[in-house]
């Protein structure tokens, strides 16, 4: 029906405008959650990576010997499929990164990361909702 | 003529130096440790600016089988020095290479030399020395994920990376998909 294809259309958003943006954080080579942008900063091979929080689906932390791991899993198509808040793609297909491991020593930094993305997402979903509650 | 510049790093190294451009060619000196790169001025195929995490990166890439030395830490103002030391010294044009910073996890993977690279949009959101990618697996008919090595291993000098309370986040594995 109109109204659920309505809410489906595929919104833009971006995380930086420009290289400017990108938070001075970024220089110590280290994951950085930069909650003003609503993104979070991957440190890949000296680049500083943005990924939006629409861009994120879960996150999760593990122990193993010696390393903690994070793993940050991202919205692809499939993953939701069928699901009433399925999220439209601008372009399903493309070639899309499903997920990225880190490792540290530091499991205390990793855990710390872990909840600050989780809060980020939450705080998303709640702006989301309320957006949903608004136009209804 | 010299031009020299301070705050300068060596490829992914965390040692801050200096480099100096002169007309024979280029040298960068580590403040702490004394280690020394020199790239001769007839050995510069060309050169790129790009930004990094560390602010720019001047790229130089070499006539020798593509092979390159990068150093980050430039700030934006120094583009135009860079820039026209480059013209003077080495006869070449300073290229710059436009990065992605919308922040999207979708775009394209090219193999560019001997690099893996992530394009968003047509830029570059990240490369990854094809060098550095340890294992690599199928997974079902549509994902792969790649293993890259640890950095420590390729850096013997230093002590284990992995070891230390400062260590950088590792990049361990990536799934595309």
């Amino acid at each position: 029906g109109g109204a659920d294809d309505r809410g489906k259309a595929w919104k833009r958003f971006i995380s930086y405008k420009g290289e400017a943006g990108i938070p001075k954080e970024a220089e110590s080579l280290r994951i950085h959650i930069d909650r003003r942008n609503q993104t979070v900063v991957l440190p890949i091979n000296g680049f500083a990576v943005p990924f939006h929080v629409n861009t994120l689906k879960t996150v999760s932390k593990s122990d193993e010997g010696d390393f903690t791991y994070l793993r940050i899993n991202f919205q692809v198509p499939g993953s939701l499929a069928g699901k009433k808040e399925d999220a439209p793609f601008e372009d399903p297909d493309a070639t899309f990164i499903k997920s990225f491991s880190y490792r540290s020593t530091d499991g205390h930094r990793f855990d710390n990361l872990n909840k600050q993305i989780q809060e980020l997402k939450k705080e998303a979903n709640k702006r989301e909702q309320e957006k949903r509650e608004m136009a209804d | 003529m010299t031009t020299q510049f301070e705050g300068i790093y060596h490829g992914l190294g965390t040692d801050v130096g200096e480099l100096r451009l002169a007309t024979i060619g280029l040298g960068w000196k580590s403040v702490t440790t004394g280690s020394q790169v020199t790239v001769a001025a007839s050995d510069i195929k060309y050169v790129q600016w790009l930004r990094v995490a560390r602010n720019f990166q001047l790229r130089i890439i070499l006539k020798d089988n593509r092979r390159r030395e990068t150093f980050d830490g430039f700030q934006r103002e120094d583009h135009e020095k860079i820039s026209h030391v480059v013209k003077q010294h080495y006869n070449v044009i300073l290229e710059t290479k436009d990065v992605s910073l919308k922040g999207w996890n979708w775009g394209a993977l090219d193999v560019q030399g001997s690099d893996l690279a992530f394009l968003v949009s047509n830029k570059t959101a990240f490369e990854v020395p094809l060098s550095q990618i340890s294992n690599s697996n199928i997974v079902g008919k549509t994902e792969v994920s790649l293993e890259f090595a640890a950095l420590e291993k390729k850096n013997p000098s230093t002590p284990s990376a992995s070891k230390r309370k400062d260590a950088d986040d590792e990049l361990d594995e990536d799934g595309e998909h």
